[in-house]
């Protein structure tokens, strides 16, 4: 009995102290752009886990996710922004909504739910397609939210975009949000709903035979994953301090599926691991790419990266599975069966 | 009718056949291993920087440079099955996908990275550039000759597929791959050919996209490839004369929705394309001339 | 002429073949019967090169004297083209195409055309059905029709020996007695048959030999009339009581 509560609540709690402790020494050791590095690793890690959720346990394959992401992060920066000068700026807000002025944390979460929002509008008709259909016309989605945007001038500056944003994100928040995302799909993975995700995503027709809900289960997946992305938006936006509609396009959906596929679908420690280094990756590559002028070498890496793993190794590098030492202990004992297969 | 509708609806033609020869290979390659491929639009981008590069060595007369043109695409046609479908073979329809994305994005970062971004004018000779007037028309001659050539090389796609050995055997594996390995065929060697024939008429469709544009761009491909899979969806994925009849509903759709409705609705227009995607695909999935491909006997 | 050894076959990951041995003589109708999922389909499809076994020997010896083909190795496509035609389950014509384009499918490898024509004829003689249908979408035919037209499209490879799997399946009796005629003239004209059937009793009837497969196993061998005249089978396959 001590030892299954230690094994419960003492790994975690240690790690995340050990990166509370982390965080705290990065912020007063680093500069600012090393510092930056960090919190696009942490977004990034935000975005691949969120995206683990719909397509690694599910098996939907959305490349909608940066649609999400501009929905949250426009309103997350829209929230944010000076009262006086967003009346002057977006002419077509409604004066409650220019009138307001919200801190950090409440704009996310406004972000969040309106990602959330979107997603379970989308959802209803597109979740019904399957396979690469879905995927198109996820990746239609994508692009009708970029052209609204471009077009919707008066409420959100079209491609001019919204500049001068507070910088309001730190390696704290973010932090925050990478354990919250990390728990959520953590918890979500290790219980029934997790094991009929995945039941969903290995066998529909069976999962639908043993009376599983599959409309109900693939909106929650895309619905939840959408929060965190909006969440992502928002803090993305608040780095950058600065969001434009071509911010959040197919290349960086290409990218969260390079990452999520590295790391293995359905694997949240792969989903960590591949989103960390294909972001310290990018940033390796970025003096090349400027001072050599090689552009596109990021994605030309990214590419055969993605297209070598799918040929030789195409469950990734952690496939379903998180490594036995955080996972495997836990499960065994505190159900004494042996949990579901992966 | 008004000149101005007659010069749109000429317009929207001319785009349409450039959908359609994109759309025949998206659709062909579809029929045979039920993978979309992303990569298609891109051989168009190589096919109009072929056509450059071939411009600008003297002497070579424009006809040879067409051929030149689809050869090339043929040949990029077949080293991208060899290299990334052939391998997926087996594996889930999502896995193709995610690789010809990766094959695409590949090709245009290369394109960039070898050619910058920057766009070039694309020259064409001068007789292909002189103006005609056909009633209240004006035309160049690269305008009539995108339409004749388009529609020659659609009779000539279908008289192949419906009377030659190899287009009995396309139509034969496309409907049912055991049955047609039972009969002999070569699985490998028909997909071969469906990637080739679908790729060399992609490159012309390249050499034409800049003729009729006149500016080309490492990353020009992708739109235009994703249209011509919305026009391919619209026919029928996976149905020859489906792809011809979406792609040229399409390219006049496009250009009439542009043409027609106030200037305020014509950024709206890839929204538009996009939306149609998602309705068809969930109405009519299997678009206008389709049948049920999915499942396979 | 062809002859299995110790075949095991896997489909995904179900064992469905456990060390199956089977043997055909020129010229012979040999039967494999047994019940559904016993894996009789399976075994054809290993034969005909669209599954491959695990493990075991599988040689086809089209000429007499002849050079043998290694069928656990050879391509499906070079397997028909050693002169081995599969009829497979269900019928599985190409409704798409034409009844003609059908046929003329099956004649896929041959460049003899004059012949190939002659063999049209010939089958058409053999199928009059088919031959008024010859312009209709093979998708349009009954399932009897359907059935003559599979038959027709694999004997247009002139095969040596051919497979047929489940020729009675959903079929009338009338029609079914006539194909198992025409199946019985065309081994009287040269034409060695290994047949699969779930109608025990035709086969029984029309092959010399048979085996009887259950859940992966040969688990009977024998004569035709042997194996009618056994009791298990009997009570198994024919319906005795």
């Amino acid at each position: 009995m001590r030892a299954r509560v230690m094994d419960r609540v003492w790994l975690p709690a240690a790690l995340i102290l050990s990166g509370a402790l982390a965080v705290w020494v990065l912020r007063a050791s680093l500069d600012d752009y090393l510092l930056s590095i960090f919190n696009f690793v942490g977004i990034n890690i935000i975005l691949a886990v969120s995206l683990n959720l719909t397509n690694g346990f599910t098996g939907l394959f959305s490349l909608g996710h940066p649609g999400f992401m501009a929905v949250g992060g426009y309103l997350t920066a829209i929230l944010t922004f000076p009262a006086g000068r967003k009346a002057m700026l977006l002419p077509a807000l409604p004066a409650w909504l220019a009138a307001q002025q919200w801190p950090l944390l409440p704009a996310l979460l406004a972000g969040g739910l309106a990602a959330s929002l979107t997603a379970l509008v989308v959802g209803f008709p597109v979740l019904r397609l399957r396979g690469h259909y879905l995927a198109v016309a996820t990746m239609g989605f994508l692009i009708i939210v970029q052209v609204l945007i471009i077009n919707l001038e008066s409420y959100t500056r079209g491609p001019l975009g919204l500049n001068g944003l507070p910088m309001l994100t730190n390696l704290w928040w973010v932090y925050l949000w990478v354990v919250a995302v990390i728990y959520v799909c953590w918890k979500i993975k290790h219980s029934s709903l997790g094991r009929t995700m995945l039941a969903v995503r290995e066998d529909e027709m069976a999962a639908q035979c043993l009376g599983v809900n599959l409309a109900r289960i693939r909106i929650l997946a895309l619905t939840l994953g959408a929060f965190f992305a909006g969440v992502a938006g928002g803090l993305w936006a608040h780095l950058v301090t600065a969001i434009t509609p071509t911010s959040f396009s197919l290349i960086m959906a290409f990218n969260l599926v390079v990452m999520v596929v590295i790391g293995g679908s359905g694997s949240i420690t792969g989903a960590i691991l591949a989103a960390s280094g294909l972001t310290l990756l990018t940033e390796v590559l970025r003096p090349l790419e400027e001072n050599l002028e090689m552009y596109g070498i990021n994605e030309v890496i990214m590419a055969v990266g993605l297209l070598a793993v799918l040929i030789f190794r195409p469950q990734g590098f952690f496939g379903s599975r998180e490594p036995s030492l955080l996972s495997g202990r836990g499960r065994i004992r505190s159900n004494g069966r042996s949990g579901a297969r992966e | 009718m008004s000149a101005y509708v007659l010069e749109q609806v000429f317009n929207g033609l001319i785009l349409g056949s450039m959908y359609a020869l994109v759309a025949i290979g998206f659709s062909m390659i579809y029929g045979i291993v039920r993978l979309i491929n992303f990569a298609h639009g891109d051989i168009v981008m190589v096919g109009a920087f072929v056509t450059l590069a071939l411009i600008a060595v003297p002497g070579l007369p424009f006809p040879l440079i067409a051929l030149l043109v689809m050869a090339a695409g043929l040949i990029l046609g077949v080293l991208i099955e060899r290299a990334a479908f052939r391998p997926m073979r087996g594996a889930p329809q999502v896995t193709g996908f995610i690789a010809s994305l990766a094959v695409s994005i590949l090709m245009q970062n290369l394109g960039v990275l070898i050619l910058t971004a920057q766009p070039r004018n694309f020259m064409l000779p001068e007789y292909l550039q002189t103006i005609f007037h056909l009633g209240p028309l004006t035309v160049r001659a690269i305008d009539l000759a995108i339409l004749i050539a388009s529609v020659v090389l659609m009779a000539v796609l279908v008289l192949m597929v419906k009377r030659t050995r190899l287009g009995i055997a396309m139509r034969a594996t496309a409907e049912n791959i055991d049955a047609a390995r039972l009969m002999g065929i070569n699985i490998n060697r028909v997909i071969m050919f469906a990637f080739a024939i679908g790729s060399s008429l992609a490159g012309m469709a390249g050499l034409m996209w800049g003729g009729k544009f006149g500016q080309i761009d490492p990353l020009l491909g992708f739109v235009p490839g994703l249209k011509a899979f919305v026009a391919a969806v619209i026919g029928g994925v996976g149905s020859i004369p489906g792809a011809m009849l979406g792609g040229y509903l399409l390219g006049l759709a496009e250009v009439l929705f542009v043409g027609l409705l106030p200037p305020i609705y014509s950024a709206y227009r890839d929204a538009f394309v996009f939306g149609t995607l998602i309705l068809i695909l969930l109405i009519l999935p299997n678009g206008l001339l389709g049948r049920s491909v999915e499942e396979r006997a | 002429m062809l002859e299995l050894d110790d075949i095991h076959v896997f489909l995904k990951r179900t064992y469905v073949l456990k060390g199956i041995s089977l043997f055909v003589r020129r010229g012979e109708i040999v039967a494999l019967i047994g019940a559904n999922g016993a894996g009789k389909s399976t075994t054809l499809a290993a034969i005909s090169g669209l599954r491959r076994p695990r493990q075991g020997r599988m040689v086809f010896r089209p000429e007499p004297g002849g050079p043998e083909l290694d069928l656990t190795k050879a391509p499906a496509e070079e397997i028909v083209a050693a002169g081995l035609s599969h009829c497979p389950e269900g019928r599985q014509i190409f409704s798409q195409l034409t009844v003609k384009e059908n046929l003329r499918i099956g004649a896929y490898l041959r460049r003899d055309q004059e012949a190939v024509g002659k063999d049209l004829d010939w089958v058409c003689r053999l199928f009059p059905v088919l031959a008024e249908r010859l312009g209709q979408r093979a998708g349009t035919l009954s399932g009897g029709e359907q059935m003559m037209l599979a038959i027709g499209r694999a004997l247009m490879s002139r095969p040596k020996l051919l497979l047929m799997d489940e020729p009675s399946l959903g079929l009338a009796p009338l029609i079914v007695e006539q194909i198992f005629e025409i199946l019985a003239r065309l081994n009287r004209e040269g034409v060695t048959l290994l047949l699969v059937e779930q109608n025990a009793q035709l086969a029984l009837e029309l092959a010399q030999r048979a085996y009887v497969l259950e859940t992966g196993r040969m688990t009977l061998t024998g004569t035709g009339k042997e194996l009618a005249g056994n009791e298990l089978v009997q009570r198994a396959y024919l319906g005795a009581v």
